[in-house]
């Protein structure tokens, strides 16, 4: 049985004429990091409000169809039950920012304190979850004072702290420089492979390939493609259907139209270019 | 009842109360910037009021007293003043004023009635005498009808002018104003009397020097003064609130 | 505009009180000084407690500053609204039309010993409590958790707005919108400068929203909390003296009066 089941999902906004999901069905296992692209009005930020409960709990709208998680269904459940096993972190870091707390210490606890973990065990996660993120240093700082890429991973960290069981994430690295998005996409695989299921809708489809086990395309709520990051980032489809693809897939594609990449598949990063290009080379 | 208060405090009315004292401050800001003769300290408070709900409104009220009291402690003890303002508030919403556009005829009629009766209110409290014992005796109406006719006319176009342009197709969000305006001036009278000495240390305060020189007990004269500058306040702060409401997008207000 | 309030870190016996206590003690000067008779209660409160304990809490010179500021306008009207409007009266000198009366005088003085007492005692508290130790130790004694949550929020989201306004009006009068000139023009100015700020802020309403029930605020579950307060029998007993003489005072006030 899988992790988290969609099944024939449709959804409508209280105020807008047609659905922003539309049947869409898919399975993910337990552990499996799934990354989600698309172009803008695709649905994916709705798709993470859906997975983390807040459509229909919060949003209200029409909604047809299941999404069930650890096998519960989200239509028979609370939000207050829903968000204890999913968690949610998206794109804008200074809304996440609570605004009770005057540290980042404080500020990644409050999510803790609200669901009543004693403080021995709180002080505990927060400094092991702080240290996770490679934020220790921030411990003491006013949340306010923080530069966009700090705040989204303080905003990231208060979400891990609360351990959920699926994670959900819609672009989380926005305003992260490349290295720091780097080591967030390290963190979130690590928390993959210890055994969270991760949802992230992401842009940057070189780290994709790098750290996701499997991709789906959505356009115009529904699914055009789902497979392995190489299979579906390289696809002629998402270039026809206006999808941001790697330069490196472009550039190789150009390359073969000219006979110059003579591999099968498409490169999605620089290592996999590189070597491909080489092999070319010494052919 | 109680179930209904509990309905109004959602995560979004918490989350908009703190934007909304902030809005509050940053519009006293701005007014004070502007050096305009008015407050519009409560519009945060009264768009509480309307979106929310009128116990979402008073908490709004009290607690933005209350905050603003750390910093200058004048505030504080004025916090159920603003608390009936957010109540009024949210009375109004409950009863569409903020959604609705009203006839500019009933915009001239309440600005008419209103501006006449403030008009009888402070000539009433200019002309009335005290004997030795300490009583106190107002002139009747149709001593002041034929004493100030001239006035009283002045009094009824001035306001039917200020219902046709200035409220528009607001009168009814301006009526409600203009109530809330009145009660916010009545029951703000005595703490301010008595804890303040009648004065707020701002430019009001003139009013009141010129009701006491009339002859008027302190008070008579802070809620006559509260009387002449309150309803006004208000009146544009559920106004400016009012226009607010009809350009949200509709996802806002449909729920 | 500050995100602690008035607060003014320091070490000292009056920092480190229960906020609670605090309070109450904040309520009990007030409450004091407005229902005991005699025209210079609030003088008295003024200089033997209220500054007595700014000592304590070596804020004396920024209390001093502070009240001084917030209660020199006050001055300046009561002096002047019963200084020289006063009605009936003896008169104290005459010169043309102005003669302030001796009765006036006394009142202004009375007035303004309430003015000073109660800017001083509030400003006293807010600078010697930090608002989120207040926020908890109102959360243990059984407010609820979401007005600590606004309060807070307020302090710390309020300054940013304050500059949002700021820079709203920069950019309108950069394009052109006249905020200088007659009333009229001023007043125009104002809705240009109100709706940006006003919509914009409302947009942000959802997503916060979102983002602290993804965090549980709403679990309905028992908090707890990270920082603790400490606190002493001894201040808990002080309170309950402070509860019942704060009553006590209130219907010795209207009693007086009847």
């Amino acid at each position: 049985m899988a992790f988290v089941v969609l099944k024939n999902l449709t959804y409508l906004y209280p105020t807008s004429e047609k659905p922003v999901l539309r049947n869409l069905s898919f399975h993910i296992q337990e552990g499996e990091f799934v990354a989600v692209v698309g172009p803008n009005g695709a649905g994916k930020s709705t798709l993470c409000y859906a997975l983390a409960g807040f459509v229909p709990h919060f949003f209200k709208g029409e909604i047809s169809g299941e999404i069930e998680v650890n096998g519960r269904k989200s239509s028979e459940s609370t939000l207050d039950e829903w968000v204890l096993n999913v968690g949610l972190a998206f794109q804008n870091p200074f809304n996440q920012i609570s605004g009770a707390k005057y540290t980042v210490f404080e500020e990644i606890a409050f999510g803790l304190e609200n669901i009543g973990v004693p403080r021995e065990e709180m002080k505990k996660r927060v400094e092991d979850a702080m240290s996770l993120t490679g934020i220790g240093d921030l411990a003491d700082r006013s949340p306010y004072s923080l530069s966009g890429g700090q705040q989204q991973r303080v905003a990231l960290t208060s979400i891990l702290v609360m351990r959920p069981r699926l994670l959900v994430l819609d672009e989380p690295t926005s305003q992260m420089d490349p290295i720091g998005a780097r080591e967030v996409f390290g963190v979130v695989r690590k928390m993959a492979e210890e055994g969270m299921t991760v949802v992230m809708v992401e842009h940057k489809v070189e780290w994709i390939a790098n750290f996701a086990d499997r991709v789906i395309a959505l356009k115009e709520g529904q699914i055009l493609l789902e497979g392995s990051a190489s299979e579906v980032l390289t696809s002629e489809a998402l270039v026809e259907n206006g999808f941001g693809v790697s330069r490196y897939t472009s550039a190789a594609r150009e390359a073969k139209k000219k006979g110059l990449w003579k591999k099968e598949r498409l490169p999605v990063t620089l290592d996999e270019a590189a070597e491909g290009f080489n092999l070319t080379r010494n052919a | 009842m109680f179930e209904n208060i509990k309905k109004e405090f959602t995560t979004r009315t918490l989350v908009l109360i703190p934007i909304a004292i902030a809005i509050n401050i940053a519009i006293g800001e701005l007014v004070v910037r502007l050096k305009l003769p008015v407050y519009l300290d409560s519009i945060g408070t009264v768009l509480v009021g309307a979106i929310a709900g009128p116990w979402a409104g008073a908490l709004t009220g009290g607690l933005a007293n209350l905050i603003w009291g750390l910093f200058n402690p004048f505030a504080a003890p004025f916090f159920y003043v603003a608390a009936a303002i957010g109540l009024m508030a949210g009375f109004a919403g409950k009863r569409g004023a903020f959604q609705n556009e009203t006839p500019r005829w009933v915009s001239v009629v309440v600005g008419a009635v209103f501006v006449f009766s403030l008009t009888l209110f402070i000539l009433a409290f200019i002309n009335a005498s005290t004997d030795e014992t300490g009583y106190t005796s107002y002139p009747s109406m149709s001593q002041l009808f034929s004493q100030y006719l001239g006035i009283f006319i002045f009094a009824i176009l001035a306001g039917a002018a200020i219902g046709y342009f200035l409220l528009q197709k607001g009168g009814y969000a301006g009526m409600w104003g203009l109530i809330t305006g009145i009660v916010a001036a009545i029951i703000s009278a005595p703490t301010a009397a008595y804890v303040f000495g009648g004065v707020t240390g701002s430019g009001t305060d003139l009013l009141v020097a010129a009701f006491r020189a009339s002859g008027g007990g302190i008070l008579a004269s802070v809620l006559a003064q509260g009387s002449v500058s309150d309803p006004f306040d208000k009146m544009l702060s559920f106004m400016v609130v009012w226009l607010i409401i009809r350009s949200l997008p509709a996802r806002f207000t449909s729920r | 505009m500050n995100a602690l309030g008035m607060y003014v870190a320091r070490e000292s016996g009056l920092h480190s009180l229960h906020p609670l206590t605090k309070v109450l003690l904040t309520l009990l000067f007030i409450t004091a000084g407005l229902t005991l008779p005699g025209n210079w209660t609030g003088y008295f409160i003024v200089a033997f407690i209220v500054f007595p304990l700014a000592f304590w809490g070596r804020v004396v010179s920024n209390l001093f500053s502070a009240t001084w500021k917030v209660s020199l306008p006050f001055a300046i009207s009561v002096i002047l609204i019963h200084g020289f409007f006063w009605g009936e009266g003896t008169p104290v000198f005459e010169v043309g039309i102005l003669s302030p009366k001796w009765e006036g005088a006394i009142f202004a003085a009375i007035s303004m010993g309430r003015i000073i007492l109660v800017m001083s005692v509030f400003l006293l508290f807010s600078m010697t409590t930090r608002p989120d130790a207040l926020m908890i130790t109102l959360k243990q004694a059984g407010v609820p958790s979401s007005i600590a949550y606004i309060i807070v929020t307020t302090l710390q989201i309020a300054p940013s707005f304050q500059r949002k306004a700021l820079t709203i009006l920069d950019a309108q009068r950069s394009r052109g919108l006249e905020t200088e000139g007659n009333l009229y023009i001023r007043a125009k100015a104002l809705i240009p400068l109100i709706l940006p700020l006003v919509l914009g802020s409302l947009m942000e309403v959802e997503e916060r929203a979102i983002a602290i029930e993804a965090r549980g605020f709403n679990s309905g579950k028992k908090e707890t909390s990270l920082i603790e307060i400490p606190d002493t029998p001894l201040q808990k007993n002080i309170r309950r003296i402070v509860i019942f003489s704060i009553f006590g005072l209130i219907v010795l006030g209207v009693l007086w009066r009847l």
